[in-house]
This record gives C-alpha cells, sequence and structure tokens, in this order.
C-alpha cells in the first residue's frame, strides 16, 4: 500500500513537472503523432512545439504504430478536457471512430499529414484535414526525371528510346508509398517518355534495407538499370551507397536516384552530386498550419492558418473549406541552398 | 578428544524449508582418514546435511569447522576451495561437452598469453588420462557425456570428486547405478583416499556397502542425529531399527486385500528406445498390489510410463480385462481406468503454485463443467473435502497452495486427484520418496485400504523393505528385462537383489 | 565406450558427416538453386556483397549467439544496434556538413566514435548482465526492457534542438571507409566480421570464459555445485555481447553513411533466428561459432537470392519464415531422441 502510494506521488510529481509551465489561460491541445521514430513526423511534431511556445499547453503522444493505442491516448485527451485535438492517424481508414469520439464532445478536431476518407470527414462540421497532395510528391519526382532524361540523351543506356528504372517503395500498405509510386511514374510517361519497369521492392523506408535491395538489384540487372526512383530519400541514400561501392559517381560513371522529404544528409548528397533530386514534404509549413488550426479553434474562433487558404477536398480554395494544402517543393542542385 | 584432529565437525544445525523442518540440531564429527557413513531414510535430512556443508544451503542455526578452522562457507566454490569435495546424489553432468571438461569444470587449467589466458586442452587431456589411469577408470577423457551409461557417468564423477584433492570427501550415494564390480573398484579407490589420511563422509542406502566400508555410522532419522557407532557393533537389524525407530513389524499397515480376476496382461512388451527395456510380460489381479523391484537403469518407471501411454512402444501386447488397448496418451490411460502417481513429485506431480483444490481436481476437471460451460464450485469443493477428510490431508485450507505442504500432504494430495478419476490400476512410482516417516505409514494405510476395495496396485519402490512389506507379489527387473517374480513368502532382499543384478558383470 | 564408438566410426562416418553439417549443406544448396535459376547471382561481386552485408549481422549473431548458449537472450540487440550506430554516427559528421548534430564539434580522431560506438554497446551489456546477474529478472524480461529503454535513449540523443530528430548524415569520408573501403583488395567489412569470428571463436572454446558459459547453459546446477561464479560469467557474456552491438552499430553506420534513431530495428530477431538455424539451442549448452556464422549466411543468402529471383516483397517473408522453421526441424533431429 505505502508503495504503490509513493509510486502514485512520483509520478504525479514528474508528470506536473512537463506540465505546469504555462500560464493557466493557455488552451490545451492534445497532439497525437503515429510513431516518433519517422523522421519527417517529427519535423513536424518539432514544429508545432516550436509554435505552441507560450500560447498553449501540448500533451504530445506517441501512438507507436499503433491505432488502438492511439484510440487511448484520444479518450484520455477528451477526459482531461483539451480543447482541441491534432491527430496524425495511424490507420487513416479507422478515423470515423474518432471523429465520433471527438464529435460527441464537441471538441474540434485537426487531422494530419495521413488523409482521411472525405466520405468520413463530411461526418463532423469541426473536423480538419492539413496534409500535402501525396499525388504530388510522387508527379514533382517524375518531373525531376523527366527534365533530367531530356536533357541528357547519355542517360538512355541502352539507346533503345526507353527509361529503364527500378523502384524502391516506403511501405506498401501506406498510401503515401502508393501515390509516390505511381505518380511518379505518371509524370514521366506524361512527358512523352516510354518507360520500363526492371523491378520494385519494399524496403520500409529503410537506408539499410535499400541498400541491401540495391545491391541485389544490381546484380540482377546489371547496366540495364537507368534511373532510380525511392519513394524517401532515407532509401534514395540507401541506393547510393550500393551504388558508390559498385563503382557509380567516379570516372563519369553516373546513375539518376531520386527521393522525397529533402532531408539534411539529402541535401548533402545533392551538393556532392549523387543524389538527383528530392522533393519536400514541407514539415515546417505542415506543422505550423496544424498548430495554427488547432489554436484557434481551441480559442472558439473560426479556422485559419497563414500557410495556405483553405480549401476543399479537390484543393480548391474554398473560405468554408475543412482543407488546408500545403503545397510540395521541387529540391535539386539549382536551389537546394535554400532548404539548408 | 583433541578437537583440532577432526576433519569436519558440525555443531547443532539446523535447516528449515517451506512446510518441513529439514535438520533439527544435528551435530557430527568427522576423523580424517576414515569412512564416515551417514544413514537413514529417504527424508531423514542426509543429504540436507551435507548441502550445509557443502555451501549449497546456509543452515539456520549451528556452526561448521573443517580442520579446526570455523567456517561458514558461501557456495561450492569457498567449500572446494577449503578442501571439501562432493559427489552429488543427483547427477550433475553438462551433456553436451567433453568429459575432461566436465571433470575440470570451475577450475580448467590455463596457459598464459599476457593479455589473455587461454585454455590449456592438450593439459586438461594429459590430466584427464593421469587421473583415469591413477583410478583405473576406463572412459575416453574426449567423448561427449551425452553418449556416457549413466554408470560411466557415475564413475566420471567419483573421478571428478576425488581429482579435487579435498581432504573431505562427501559421497551421497556415489554407487546408485553402479555394477557390484563397479561398486568394489570404488571401494578401492575409497580405502586408497582413506590410507592417504582423507576423510570420507559417506551416504548409501546399502546395508552392506555401509558395514563393508564404513568406521563410523552416523544414523539420522527425520531430521535428527539418531547416535553415532563404530560400525563393528552395527548389525542389518540394528541399522533398520535405529533408521526407522520401530521395529519392522509395525512399520507396514495389516493388509486385508484378496487378490481377484486378471484385469491387466502385458505381453512381449518392448521399448521404442531401444536402450530402455524389452519382453516384459506380467499380469495383475483385481485387489492385487503387484511390487516392482530392481536398481536405478532397470527401467521400471520407462516401463509403466509406456503402459500408461507417456512413452513410445515397439511391440508388445496390453490387455486390460482381457481386451486388448492401445494406448497412445494419458487421456486413453485415463479412459482405460489407469492412474499413474509419478516419480518426481515436484516436477511431474505437482503443479506448485495452485492451491490444494485445483491440485485435487486437475485431473478430472471436465467432470465439473456445468450446464453452461463453467466449472461447479460447489461440487467441486464437495469433493476436495471429502478427499481431504477421507486421506486425512493436513493443510491449512483448501485454497492453500500445495507447495507450502509437507511432502507426505503432497502426495495425498496426488493421490485424491487420481482417486477422484475413479481409477481400476493405479500405478505409484515411488510414493513415498521424499516423506516423513510418520507420513509414510498413512500412505501405506491408503494403499492396502484400496487394494482391499479391489482396486489394483503396481508400486515401484527402490526401498526394499517397503517393497517386500507392501507387495503380494514382486516383479524383478533388471537393465529392462522382467528377471523373475517372486510372492509374498519367497520374496526376500536377497532374492530380490540377485535377480536385481542377474544380467549385471 | 570409446572403443565401440570408434569401431563404429568408418560405417556411419558419410550419414554422420551429413547430419552433423545439415546446415552447410542447406547453405550450399540454396547457393547453388539460386545460382542456377539466375547465373548473375554467382558473380563474385555479389557473393562478395553477400559477404560485406553478412559482415554486419553476423557480428551481432555472434554477440547473441554466446548469450543464447547460455540460456540467456537479448531482445536488445537490434536497438543497441542502432543505438551505437547514432552515436558512431553523430561524431562523425563532416566538418562542413550544414545539419551536424554538434554544431561546435571538433574533427575527432577516426577512433573517437568507434570506440563511443563500442561503449554504447558495452554499457548496455553491462546493464542487461547486472539486471540478469543481481536482479535475478529472467533475461527475456530484462532484454524486452532494455529494448524499450534503449530505443527512448536513442530518440533522446537524436532529438535535440535546432534540428530536432533527424537522420545523420554527412560523415567524414575516412570514417564511411571502414564500412565501404577495401584493404588489399578485401572489403573492410568482411576483414573485421572475420576477426571478430575468430576471436569468439577462441573465447567460447579456448578461454575459461567459452567453457563457462557452455557449462552454464548445459546445466546451471553443475556449474554452481562445481564453483563456477554464474553471475560473473553472466556479466561477462552480456557485456561481450553488447561491446559486438557496439562495434555493429558503428560499422552500419559507416557502411550505410548515415543514421536514424530506428536503425537496428528487428535485427535482434534476425540474429537469434541465424543462431537458431545454424544449430544453437535456445534451451542452451549448445551451438558453434561456425553454425551462427552459416546462419547468418543463410539468412542473407536468402534476403539477397529472393531480389535477384525476383520474388516478390510478400512471398519473401513467406519463404524466409518457412525456411527458418525448416532448417531448425532439419538441424534438431540430432538432438531429439524417442523417448
Amino acid at each position: 500500500m505505502k508503495r504503490t502510494v509513493s509510486i502514485l506521488v512520483a509520478l504525479v510529481l514528474v508528470l506536473s513537472v512537463g506540465v505546469g509551465m504555462v500560464a493557466q489561460t493557455a488552451p490545451k491541445i492534445g497532439v497525437c503523432i503515429y510513431k516518433f521514430d519517422d523522421t519527417f513526423m517529427s519535423y513536424v511534431r518539432n514544429t508545432i512545439e516550436t509554435a505552441a511556445k507560450g500560447k498553449a499547453i501540448l500533451s504530445v503522444q506517441d501512438s507507436m504504430y499503433d491505432q488502438p493505442r492511439q484510440n487511448d491516448q484520444v479518450d484520455q485527451f477528451l477526459v482531461e478536457g483539451m480543447k482541441s485535438l491534432a491527430i496524425n492517424m495511424v490507420d487513416p481508414s479507422a478515423v470515423s471512430v474518432l471523429i465520433g469520439k471527438a464529435a460527441k464532445k464537441k471538441v474540434p478536431l485537426v487531422l494530419f499529414n495521413r488523409e482521411p476518407a472525405a466520405a468520413d470527414m463530411a461526418k463532423y462540421a469541426m473536423a480538419y484535414y492539413v496534409g500535402a497532395k501525396a499525388q504530388e510528391s510522387g508527379t514533382m519526382e517524375g518531373e525531376i526525371v523527366a527534365d533530367y532524361w531530356k536533357k541528357n540523351p547519355s542517360a538512355d543506356l541502352n539507346k533503345d528510346g526507353v527509361l529503364q528504372y527500378v523502384m524502391l517503395i516506403g511501405d506498401p500498405s501506406n498510401t503515401d508509398a502508393k501515390y509516390r509510386t505511381e505518380f511518379s511514374i505518371k509524370a514521366v510517361t506524361a512527358a512523352g517518355i516510354k518507360v520500363q519497369k526492371l523491378a520494385e521492392d519494399t524496403a520500409m523506408w529503410d537506408r539499410p534495407k535499400a541498400q541491401e535491395k540495391m545491391a541485389a538489384w544490381l546484380t540482377a540487372y546489371a547496366g540495364k538499370i537507368e534511373v532510380v526512383f525511392a519513394n524517401n530519400d532515407d532509401m534514395a541514400l540507401g541506393a547510393i551507397e550500393a551504388l558508390k561501392a559498385a563503382g557509380y559517381f567516379k570516372d563519369g560513371k553516373y546513375m539518376p536516384v531520386v527521393g522525397v522529404d529533402a532531408t539534411p544528409p539529402a541535401l548533402d548528397a545533392l551538393e556532392q552530386g549523387y543524389l538527383l533530386g528530392t522533393v519536400l514534404n514541407d514539415a515546417k509549413r505542415q506543422g505550423l498550419a496544424t498548430f495554427e488550426l488547432a489554436y484557434s479553434l481551441a480559442l472558439g474562433k473560426p479556422a485559419s492558418t497563414t500557410v495556405a487558404p483553405l480549401a476543399n477536398a479537390d484543393g480548391k480554395p474554398d473560405p468554408k473549406g475543412k482543407y488546408v494544402w500545403v503545397p510540395y517543393v521541387k529540391v535539386t542542385k539549382d536551389n537546394y541552398k535554400a532548404f539548408k | 578428544m583433541n578437537e583440532h584432529s577432526l576433519a569436519v565437525e558440525m555443531r547443532g544445525i539446523s535447516k528449515s524449508f517451506p512446510g518441513v523442518k529439514a535438520l533439527d540440531d544435528v551435530s557430527i564429527q568427522v576423523r580424517p582418514g576414515t569412512v564416515h557413513a551417514l544413514m537413514g531414510e529417504n527424508g531423514a535430512g542426509k543429504s540436507t546435511l551435507m548441502k550445509c556443508l557443502f555451501g549449497i544451503y546456509r543452515p539456520d542455526q549451528g556452526s561448521i569447522e573443517v580442520s579446526g578452522k570455523p567456517r561458514s562457507f558461501q557456495g561450492a566454490r569457498q567449500a572446494l576451495d577449503a578442501g571439501i569435495s562432493m559427489i552429488h546424489q543427483e547427477l550433475h553432468p553438462v551433456p553436451f561437452r567433453s568429459v575432461m571438461e566436465n571433470i575440470w569444470l570451475g577450475r580448467y587449467p590455463t596457459v598464459n598469453l599476457g593479455l589473455f589466458k587461454l585454455v590449456d586442452n592438450r593439459r586438461m587431456l594429459r590430466d584427464t588420462r593421469a587421473l583415469f589411469a591413477d583410478l583405473a577408470i576406463d572412459i575416453d577423457p574426449r567423448a561427449w557425456v551425452q553418449t556416457l551409461s549413466v554408470s560411466k557417468i557415475q564413475s566420471m564423477e567419483i573421478a571428478r570428486a576425488v581429482s579435487y584433492d579435498a581432504r573431505v570427501i562427501i559421497m551421497d550415494e556415489p554407487t546408485s547405478s553402479l555394477t557390484e564390480l563397479e561398486v568394489e573398484h570404488l571401494f578401492g579407490i575409497i580405502r586408497k583416499l582413506r590410507s592417504e589420511g582423507r576423510a570420507i563422509i559417506y551416504i548409501s542406502h546399502k546395508m552392506e556397502e555401509i558395514l563393508e566400508i564404513a568406521d563410523e555410522v552416523t544414523i539420522m532419522r527425520d531430521g535428527r542425529r539418531v547416535g553415532t557407532y563404530p560400525s563393528g557393533e552395527l548389525t542389518t537389524d540394528l541399522i533398520i531399527n535405529r533408521m526407522v525407530g520401530r521395529d519392522l513389524t509395525h512399520r507396514f499397515p495389516p493388509r486385508e486385500n484378496v487378490p481377484g480376476e486378471i484385469v491387466l496382461s502385458v505381453e512381449g512388451l518392448t521399448s521404442a528406445n531401444s536402450r530402455s527395456f524389452r519382453d516384459v510380460s506380467f499380469e495383475l489381479r483385481k485387489g492385487e498390489i503387484l511390487g516392482l523391484g530392481g536398481l536405478v537403469g532397470a527401467q521400471r518407471t520407462e516401463l509403466v510410463e509406456s503402459i500408461f501411454g507417456l512413452r513410445m512402444v515397439k511391440s508388445g501386447r496390453i490387455r486390460v480385462k482381457g481386451e486388448e488397448v492401445r494406448i497412445r496418451d494419458s487421456i486413453q490411460a485415463k479412459r482405460r481406468g489407469f492412474a499413474l502417481l509419478t516419480e518426481e513429485r515436484r516436477s511431474t506431480g505437482i503443479f506448485p503454485v495452485l492451491s490444494v483444490r485445483d491440485n485435487t481436481l486437475i485431473a478430472n476437471i471436465r467432470r465439473y463443467v456445468n450446464r453452461i460451460g463453467l466449472l461447479d464450485r460447489r461440487r467441486g469443493n464437495e469433493d476436495v473435502q471429502r478427499s481431504v477428510e477421507l486421506l486425512r490431508i493436513k493443510t491449512p485450507g483448501n485454497d492453500t497452495k500445495i507447495e507450502s505442504l509437507s511432502g507426505g500432504n503432497q502426495q495425498k494430495v496426488i493421490f485424491a486427484r487420481w482417486l477422484l478419476t475413479d481409477p481400476d490400476i493405479l500405478i505409484l512410482d515411488e510414493p513415498t520418496r521424499g516423506i516423513d516417516v510418520g507420513a509414510k505409514y498413512e500412505i501405506y494405510s491408503i494403499i492396502a485400504d484400496l487394494a482391499k476395495r479391489g482396486k489394483s496396485i503396481i508400486l515401484i519402490s527402490s526401498e526394499m523393505p517397503e517393497l517386500l512389506g507392501m507387495s503380494d507379489r514382486v516383479l524383478v527387473m533388471c537393465e529392462g528385462r522382467a528377471t523373475g517374480v517372486l510372492d509374498g513368502k519367497g520374496a526376500t532382499q536377497e532374492r530380490v537383489m540377485e535377480l536385481a543384478t542377474q544380467f549385471m558383470t | 565406450m570409446s572403443t565401440l564408438a570408434r569401431a563404429e566410426g568408418p560405417r556411419r562416418s558419410i550419414a554422420e558427416l551429413a547430419s552433423k553439417n545439415a546446415i552447410v549443406l542447406v547453405l550450399l544448396g540454396l547457393v547453388l538453386v539460386i545460382g542456377a535459376a539466375r547465373p548473375s547471382f554467382l558473380n563474385p561481386e555479389n557473393l562478395v556483397n553477400i559477404l560485406r552485408i553478412s559482415s554486419v549481422r553476423a557480428i551481432i549473431a555472434l554477440g547473441v549467439g554466446g548469450i543464447l548458449i547460455m540460456r540467456g537472450t537479448d531482445l536488445s540487440a537490434g536497438r543497441t544496434v542502432g543505438f551505437a550506430a547514432v552515436v558512431a554516427a553523430s561524431l562523425a559528421q563532416r566538418d562542413d556538413y550544414a545539419s551536424k548534430l554538434f554544431k561546435d564539434l571538433p574533427m575527432l580522431p577516426l577512433l573517437v566514435p568507434v570506440l563511443a560506438a563500442l561503449g554504447v554497446g558495452l554499457l548496455v551489456g553491462l546493464l542487461n548482465g547486472s539486471v540478469v546477474a543481481f536482479l535475478k529478472v529472467p533475461p527475456f524480461i530484462a532484454t524486452l526492457g532494455m529494448m524499450v529503454i534503449v530505443y527512448g535513449a536513442v530518440s533522446l540523443y537524436v532529438d535535440r534542438p535546432p534540428m530536432g530528430a533527424q537522420p545523420l548524415g554527412g560523415l567524414r569520408e575516412d570514417f564511411t571507409n571502414i564500412g565501404t573501403g577495401d584493404t588489399l583488395t578485401i572489403p573492410n567489412l568482411i576483414l573485421i566480421a572475420a576477426l571478430v569470428t575468430l576471436v569468439t571463436y577462441v573465447i567460447l572454446n579456448r578461454t575459461r570464459l567459452g567453457k563457462n558459459v557452455y557449462a552454464i547453459g548445459g546445466n546451471p546446477e553443475a556449474a554452481v555445485v562445481s564453483g563456477v561464479s554464474v553471475w560473473r560469467n553472466t556479466l561477462l557474456v552480456y557485456a561481450f555481447g553488447g561491446l559486438l552491438y557496439g562495434l555493429a552499430g558503428a560499422l552500419l553506420a559507416a557502411r550505410t553513411g548515415g543514421a536514424t534513431n530506428n536503425y537496428g530495428q528487428m535485427y535482434e530477431l534476425d540474429a537469434i533466428a541465424a543462431c537458431v538455424i545454424g544449430g544453437v539451442s535456445t534451451s542452451g549448452g549448445i551451438g558453434t561459432v561456425g553454425g551462427m556464422i552459416t546462419g547468418v549466411l543463410i539468412f542473407e543468402v536468402l534476403n539477397n537470392g529472393l531480389v535477384v529471383l525476383g520474388v516478390s516483397a510478400y512471398w519473401q517473408q513467406i519463404v524466409k519464415g518457412i525456411i527458418i522453421v525448416a532448417a531448425v526441424a532439419i538441424d534438431i533431429q540430432k538432438y531429439v531422441r524417442k523417448r
């Protein structure tokens, strides 16, 4: 009994240290991140936390890639009387349950980064979404490649007029991964270039795995691969390491590799001439938009953000819309310095 | 006597375990250059006393002096360093390692390479060969222990204990798996050690061995010392008398069972394991107690476990009440009216942290499922209570964890468990091992009563008096073969031993 | 006994040799089957590449292997590799790299990041060993807890302002050279792994620690009554394992030229699986260095071979799972005795 009490006291103390900093009048906002070890989401989270300083009391939870855990966290937020919620869902298709919970307590809900179905969004007037059009990231990746292909005829190694490529997929069950895979190739074909897929495989967004897959492909398709697409930069960098080991990037041997995210190591690789290009999913502006939206709603004001106008699900501006679309940015050798 | 001439002196040692007081104010004195035997029934506290000396257990009370110096060992390492080595009753080989690595475990010879020390395999081999040559033991030092027979492993353990060059060597049942010839060999080694001035503490159940090799005998009973005697003053009867504490005639309850028709007949049963039993035949009658005698390694446990469906059989026939049966697992065995009380009560009998109630009902739990699929607590409780009263199980309550009961009462709970399945044939594998003498009598009474009520019983026992005192007939096995059946009057200790060692060289 | 075994020796030898080396045969079989289907698999570059990738995995497996033999387990191995990789990477970033984790960190001697990684591994190993040896927490639970703790620690380490959690890149050439370069035409990674294999072999077979590990794993009671210090050996084995994870982490960072806080995730399961495939018994006392290495090679040949064959990602998983169970089923037959 005594021990239980002392453990409880200790817990309360620890928890109160984390909370008691901000003035009591600031609204409380609950934030869930689908998992903390996702690099991109860490940027978003950091922006949200920075933006909230002095304005709101945040409770930021790690959902550890576990939707049931996130549901429990949201329940806890509602019990604690959060004024608004900013939720980065683990599984966007399970959103109706969360929307139901928030609607019941009339707490505004800002979903971000992982897009739920429009039909679910329609169920609750105070449900908003902040994110980027995942298709757009794939499209931009494809445009970078198409641009390069047209400017460098020597990129067509076997001179057959067809672009032979390999694709490193993040996680096949992830919609971003699907869109990037699909729309990057669509953009290339839209530019009038014929393509042939040599291989595609999943490397789970992971750099060592991508390195291993790429090394195997270099064996299986020696000299045939003309372009490497990767769903994110970590995998692109893994592929680059495998290419380096196979003798690329010296003595004029080059391989165009593209990724998404514009992480610092990717920008570095751009600078050094390894990476052809990447696409910035603007974490800072996404985090800022998420916070501004959740903050205005928590104060009971109309939804507003300085990042981009409110829009509808298709991307058309609409003052009554429930979507904020944060644009992607192409990053290549020409403009990378602006993002460092 | 000058105290400092003693090799070991233990004074007023007491040690308790949950539910049982294992040692109660025990003192012994062992002189160098002698063989000091420790005798007593199972559970008398001999092994516990020696584990206290060897630092495996810490006594609750009492003091220990070795060669005149007060000692309180915190573990085997310290005891070994102080010049005490021990052959353990339970053999302790490391199976997938070589013989020599087992011998030198904990003190491998090394060569120093400055920063590192490497184990000197060549020296280890040489030393092991020399040791085995010295003791005239014929084992390849490089063989894997897993491939050795039990008696070879025991020889290895003996060599190991000797190799420590200890002043005091404890031998806890060192001959349990040895043939007569090997025992003689061991005695030769012991005499040599004795002549070198070492003290041997020798634990054994075998009277003849004790009378042959021991200089002094300390007899223990129920965790206490009965007395210490020069072996010249002792006879088998005297030892038994003092070990048991009452006359042999009253050790067993009167039996009023009358064997009837044959309920089980086994013909030419042969194990699937070629090293186990073969071609065993016997019959068991209704209301009969059939003893199963033999030495360790006679494959008695393997035989009954095969009948019970726990082990694979290659050939042979089993008939229950005239009907040929094929039993593949314990569920079918139960259905055929068999019950098995296993030898290792701790590891295969009780569920230590479960209650007396659950331990009683577990084999029969289906019977207490009610219409909606839940357990009918009331009906279960009634049966448990009836069993507790019938078998006079001493327990604070039926919800008590069984591990806090004494060994005898644990065994009674297991009896209760199997009796609830209403078996026709009970197989009892060493049912009184590790049980206090008083409780043994109660177990015997239960067995006698069951037989009287028409249950058939197979009783495996390594205790000769128990085997002879409780059985209507005794089937003796040796190295996996049945060597003879003795009926009540013809069964003497000598006849059983003769049959039990028939194939041994 | 011995004479008997010798007399039967020659007759049994071929079958016995096959059964004892079933795992090596499985490996050769896999290589041949994949090579027949896709000859480019047998290219020297590809085989060297498999060895290079296997190197890091082998070092982890050797660390876990000793622990498994002693009846322990280590679920924190993967995360510790990740922690060590991150620490090594953070201390080996180029001066001119814009997003350095430690902005003002001067160029350190090359040895520093490597030693730091070893230190991290050693620390985690010692903690694991202490919890198991002194607090008597079952290894599964102790290292499960440590796995979670280490992940928290690495995330804390990498998630610092102004950049926040980020992949660590921009590693120095001389550092990445450890993982990507050659010495005398042999990849450094393979040389290092070979050295570690040799050292582990000597420790397990020729030192007291090794023999004690086998004894404790084979029969803890026997070790206790023979005066073997169980806590001391437990501590040492976990510490040695930790040291190897630390090394593996540094090499992984060097090989991939970067690190993130989810490096090493689930590597412990791959390592345990590789050990078990290689004949290490999870109930202790059995296992050889050769077996562990063979297990790792089987794993990586599969990983690489299935990609080269163009097997879809989902089928790769299914095939790998089947091979794990099948390999162990084949291997365990030599220990299964009829009751």
